[in-house]
């Protein structure tokens, strides 16, 4: 296994937006260059449009870089030697309003290459780790936004991947849910996995991460460790504003 | 491979349940059977014709409502999934986007197969309830309007990943359905023309593909192998463009 989970070199993504007359471009992200450790938790903090959806997607090969080089694990992000080993749980996630969980988990989990007893496993340890449990009977229409926030992490566990994105995987959600969901990542990390969450909750990631990815407008303005923003006066917070302004 | 052909599977599955669960599948069954109703009193005013304008009638009122159902599931389809994001879910795993591609395509026919079936269910009970029996050629008529459906929910998959909305999706490909009933014509007319517009017309017979072929019931009376080589040639054609588009689409 590559000792980074995830590495960025000078990597640049603009998006091309068509108008009636030529096109309007926006650069998401430039010249951004990282590296994530395997069997770490790493945030990423910034403003609304600093590019931090695109470096998830870019991740999850869900887009292309316009230049510089992505790798996952060694591979490309878009190859299935890189997927195979990552679970994305996007910001907002969306399931049809009339199937039960176990339905939704087992379509994901036939998707990441899992069928018979080993899919019926699978779907059963990921209710029981995200607490759906007790929910499995009902359809998705009747969840909460905690509850779909909770099966959306439970599709992104079903496979056991290496390295899990989440973006903004509190958002919305209320405070005993938020407990829940950190101490499960708090063990999904204990078993070394490595995990890349997004938030605009500063607090959350002071509690989760062990060093953050400050964004400003597309680059990376700053790489916090823990022990930083732990002797900083005002902690992480004070950093991110600083930064930030 | 048997990995890969498991996945396109499990796409169409999912899709066909996703499609007959939807409301809008509901709605159309409904309305085919008030067609179908329909054409049992235009029969009964057609006096000695009545069971072949029943049949005619009827079969016709099936392709169309199978027609409206398809073109609607397709050319929405992906960009639901995509407004969704339900689509990051399948992208962020190891689902090769060709498998992806067709186990949409294979769940939407699917689904327009299972219309049909429907649909030629409550039709022959009617007709039955009239007194006729199965029309001359019937499950042949069926199997061509499938090949027809076929041949355009590909053709509207491709459409859909170019076009701005669900809407224009729609109309180019009702176009494109219209004119493919009019291949004969098209071709009298393009040996009648001359200069540019000869070539225009020339060009139209390339392009769009010869829909009558697939009427059984004009023709001998089944689909000719030619009939279902071409519907096959336009079927793999559109769904060969429209991976071109996705494998290159980010989202």
């Amino acid at each position: 296994m590559s000792q980074h989970a995830v590495s960025f070199s000078g990597v640049e993504k603009t998006y091309r937006r068509p108008r009636l007359l030529g096109a309007a471009y926006h650069t998401a992200v430039k010249d951004l260059s990282f590296e994530i450790p395997a069997g770490e938790v790493t945030g990423l903090l910034g403003l609304n449009g600093a590019g931090k959806t695109t470096i998830m997607k870019l991740i999850c090969g869900l887009l292309f870089p316009d230049a510089g080089r992505v790798k996952v694990f060694g591979h490309a992000p878009s190859g299935s030697e890189a997927k195979a080993k990552v679970g994305f749980l996007p910001e907002l996630p969306y399931f049809p309003p009339q199937v039960r969980p176990t339905q939704a988990l087992e379509y994901y989990g036939r998707l990441s290459g899992l069928s018979g007893a080993a899919l019926d496993a699978a779907v059963e340890a990921a209710m029981r780790k995200t607490g759906l449990e007790p929910h499995a009977g009902k359809r998705v229409s009747e969840f909460s936004k905690g509850m779909l926030q909770r099966l959306g992490l439970a599709q992104a566990l079903l496979h056991s991947p290496d390295l899990l994105i989440l973006d903004e995987p509190v958002s919305g959600l209320d405070p005993l849910a938020i407990h829940d969901i950190r101490q499960l990542l708090a063990a999904i990390s204990a078993e070394g996995r490595t995990i890349f969450l997004s938030s605009h909750s500063i607090s959350e990631v002071e509690k989760l991460c062990g060093r953050v990815f400050i964004m400003v407008r597309g680059r990376l303005e700053r790489t916090v460790r823990k022990a930083e923003w732990e002797a900083a006066p005002g902690g992480l917070e004070a950093i991110f504003v600083e930064a930030v302004r | 491979m048997k990995k890969v052909l498991s996945l396109v599977w499990t796409v169409s599955a999912n899709a066909f349940a996703e499609n007959v669960r939807n409301r809008f599948f509901t709605i159309f069954a409904v309305f085919a059977f008030a067609a179908i109703y329909a054409s049992v009193l235009a029969g009964v005013m057609a006096v000695d014709q009545e069971a072949r304008v029943l049949a005619d009638f009827g079969l016709t009122l099936m392709e169309l409502t199978a027609l409206a159902y398809a073109l609607f599931n397709a050319s929405s389809v992906l960009l639901r999934e995509a407004e969704t994001k339900t689509i990051y879910l399948v992208f962020s795993r190891p689902v090769p986007r060709w498998a992806y591609l067709a186990g949409k395509l294979a769940g939407s026919l699917l689904t327009s197969a299972l219309m049909l079936a429907v649909m030629g269910l409550m039709h022959l009970l009617l007709l039955k309830l009239r007194g006729f029996g199965v029309p001359p050629a019937y499950a042949w008529a069926l199997f061509g309007s499938l090949l027809k459906l076929a041949v355009i929910t590909s053709f509207a998959y491709f459409v859909s990943l170019f076009s701005t909305s669900a809407v224009s999706t729609l109309v180019i490909s009702g176009i494109f359905w219209t004119a493919g009933h009019f291949a004969a014509e098209t071709r009298f007319l393009a040996e009648q023309s001359a200069g540019a517009k000869s070539l225009a017309l020339n060009a139209a017979i390339w392009l769009i593909p010869n829909l009558q072929l697939f009427n059984a019931r004009d023709a001998a009376g089944f689909i000719s192998p030619a009939a279902f080589l071409s519907a096959a040639a336009w079927t793999a054609g559109s769904y060969l463009g429209a991976l071109w588009l996705v494998s290159r689409k980010e989202f």
